[in-house]
């Protein structure tokens, strides 16, 4: 079968910075694959192509047979993406409610079936209770969670999560976690770019590193955790020199 | 739910009753006034309001609708009705052609935007011939009708006609809250980009609110011209007037449906009070009193009267001990 995601020799500059060089990978459907990588490797930007924010300097972005590298947001959102922002972007003067049925608008003009939907969707993120809450009075965490609900409500085949788990509290990243497998459960593929390791590598089935903009290894997260080029890219090239 | 149906009814049955009973020619004059810059403005906030664009250019739309109208009842003999809806169609015309330009900048040049366009069309018809100039055109009296859009005899009709006017578009701003239209609104308002990863195309509804409220807008301006049977570019699509329209939704409150009525209850008596006690020594005084309230109302609540009714309400719900579901509050 034909991978979900099909992500070949994309390269990204923005003004002499160059944020991904060639990278490729892909993304069968069903599959949880975690993108790490240090900070400034380039993961949010690679995020922001997929989805349709940014598009490449060159290269290709092929999701479910249709290149979408030169689609806007809006359309690859149609098409079956969703992406959560690191820096959170919940609608704030919008209750939570309403943040969601935004999200569920995107499969439906009728306002009463995407408040269903909304409601369905904060029951399981565990938004409901606060429901009514202006988007700006919720906490960090549960901006995360909006966050996720948003993205969750628009029907998406494939999930991006941008460092969901960034900031919670070890309790509140197991919630995270779970919430992970159980929207994993309704047949929804992950791509997930987190910091918070030992969170991640039980449930991805792939790794996926960068490194100041390129692929440097992919695997197993026991492969990865064991890779040469990513030990040193997370301890720095001293530390590696002397060991 | 029922309640507020009723406070509704009540509510435009006084309207309906009231300048019945007090019929001093002043009071109705004012009146019209409130409920012409009421729908103005609500219009208004269609774009600026729920979609998040301030447009300081509307009053090229009031214009619009007025020059069309009467153009077309002095050339052709065209009842002012149809003018006022081929003026709203113009006016839709011209919000597309203008749009597509402005809206690809963003906040505060997005506004200079719209205040630069609005001073080049105004200059535009100053100096057309065509259109009556500086000189502006007077509308010919004919026999007072309704289909001739003329009565003389009273201020009454036209009263009743942009009460009717602004309780459409006050319902058009109803079904459009709580329509999908609504809810895209504003979230473009509240974040372009999160608005696009959720699937809108943030550009065009971009371009149906402005298309709406500048549809509108037109229709306010055709009744302005048949009020005053006389337009020239300078009392129907002066910057004073974009200005105007949007300090009503701004006292009102912005993005909040009463709040243009409410903005437009408080402004505009004011502002023909003081030109009426001050004189026209005092022109220019009821923006001073305009840029104090604004002034007030951005320090101390942004929401305008509208959202500080909503927060008071509030307060008294939670000071009586009922359960209060909001934290929905703006504060
Ligand atoms: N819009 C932009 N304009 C210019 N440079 C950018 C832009 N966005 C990202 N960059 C640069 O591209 C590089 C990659 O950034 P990116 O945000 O993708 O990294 P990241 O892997 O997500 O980092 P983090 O772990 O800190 O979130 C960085 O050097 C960043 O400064
Ligand atoms: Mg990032």
């Amino acid at each position: 079968m034909a991978p979900l995601l099909t992500v070949e020799n994309v390269t990204k500059e923005f003004s002499g910075i160059v944020a991904n060089k060639d990278v490729n990978f892909e993304i069968n459907e069903g599959e949880i694959v975690s993108l790490i990588g240090p900070n400034g490797a380039g993961k949010t930007t690679m995020f922001s192509m997929i989805a349709g924010a940014l598009s490449p300097s060159s290269g290709s972005i092929v999701f479910n047979g249709e290149e979408i590298s030169k689609k806007q947001a809006f359309e690859i959102c149609h098409l079956g993406i969703a992406r959560t922002f690191q820096v959170v972007r919940v609608l704030k003067q919008m209750t939570v409610l309403e943040n969601v049925i935004v999200g569920a608008l995107s499969r439906t003009n009728s306002v009463k079936i995407a408040r269903g939907e909304a409601e369905n969707i904060l029951k399981v993120t565990g938004l409901y209770l606060k429901k009514d809450y202006l988007g700006k009075n919720l906490t960090l965490a549960d901006m995360k969670r909006l966050e996720v609900a948003k993205a969750l409500a628009t029907k998406p085949k494939l999930l991006l999560l941008d460092e969901v788990m960034a900031g919670l509290t070890p309790v509140e990243t197991n919630e995270a976690v779970e919430l992970l497998r159980e929207i994993h459960g309704m047949g929804i593929t992950l791509f997930i770019v987190e910091h918070v390791m030992e969170a991640i590598m039980p449930v991805s089935d792939r790794i996926i590193v960068l490194d100041a903009g390129k692929k440097i290894a992919e695997g197993s997260p026991e492969e990865v955790v064991n890779d040469e080029r990513v030990i040193k890219a997370y301890l720095g090239d001293r530390y590696h020199a002397r060991s | 739910m029922n309640k507020k149906l009723i406070f509704l009814i009540v509510a435009v049955l006084i309207l309906f009753f009231l300048p019945l009973i007090y019929k001093a020619s002043f009071f109705i004059h004012v009146l019209i006034l409130i409920f012409m810059f009421a729908m103005a403005s609500q219009a208004w906030d269609l774009v600026g309001g729920y979609t998040g664009q301030i447009s300081f250019g509307n009053a090229i739309f009031f214009g619009i609708g007025a020059y069309t109208s009467t153009l077309l009842y002095m050339h052709w003999s065209v009842t002012p009705w149809i003018g006022m809806l081929v003026g709203g169609v113009v006016a839709v015309i011209v919000a597309l052609i203008v749009g597509y330009p402005a809206f690809k900048l963003k906040g505060h040049y997005f506004l200079l935007a719209t205040i630069g366009i609005g001073e080049i069309i105004r200059t535009l018809f100053l100096n057309w011939p065509a259109v009556g100039g500086a000189q502006g055109i007077f509308i010919p009296f004919e026999k007072e009708s309704f289909w001739n859009f003329q009565f003389h005899s009273s201020k009454l009709p036209y009263y009743y006609i942009i009460l009717t006017l602004f309780i459409l578009t006050f319902l058009v701003s109803y079904f459009v809250e709580k329509s999908k239209l609504g809810f895209y609104f504003k979230a473009i308002r509240e974040d372009e980009d999160a608005a696009k990863a959720m699937g809108i195309h943030t550009q065009k509804f971009k371009f149906v609110a402005f298309a709406i409220s500048a549809f509108l807008t037109a229709i306010t301006g055709t009744f302005y011209a048949q009020y005053l049977m006389y337009i020239d570019p300078n009392s129907v699509m002066p910057f004073m007037l974009s200005t105007q329209i949007v300090l009503v939704a701004i006292l009102g409150g912005m993005g909040y449906l009463f709040g243009p009525l409410l903005g437009s209850l408080v402004l505009i008596p004011l502002s023909e009070l003081t030109r009426v006690l001050l004189g026209s020594s005092g022109s220019g005084f009821h923006l001073v009193i305009y840029g104090l309230l604004i002034m007030l109302i951005s320090m101390y609540k942004p929401a305008g009267l509208a959202g500080w009714i909503q927060e008071w309400n509030f307060n008294k719900k939670k000071a009586a001990g009922g359960e209060v579901d909001g934290t929905t509050i703006n504060s």
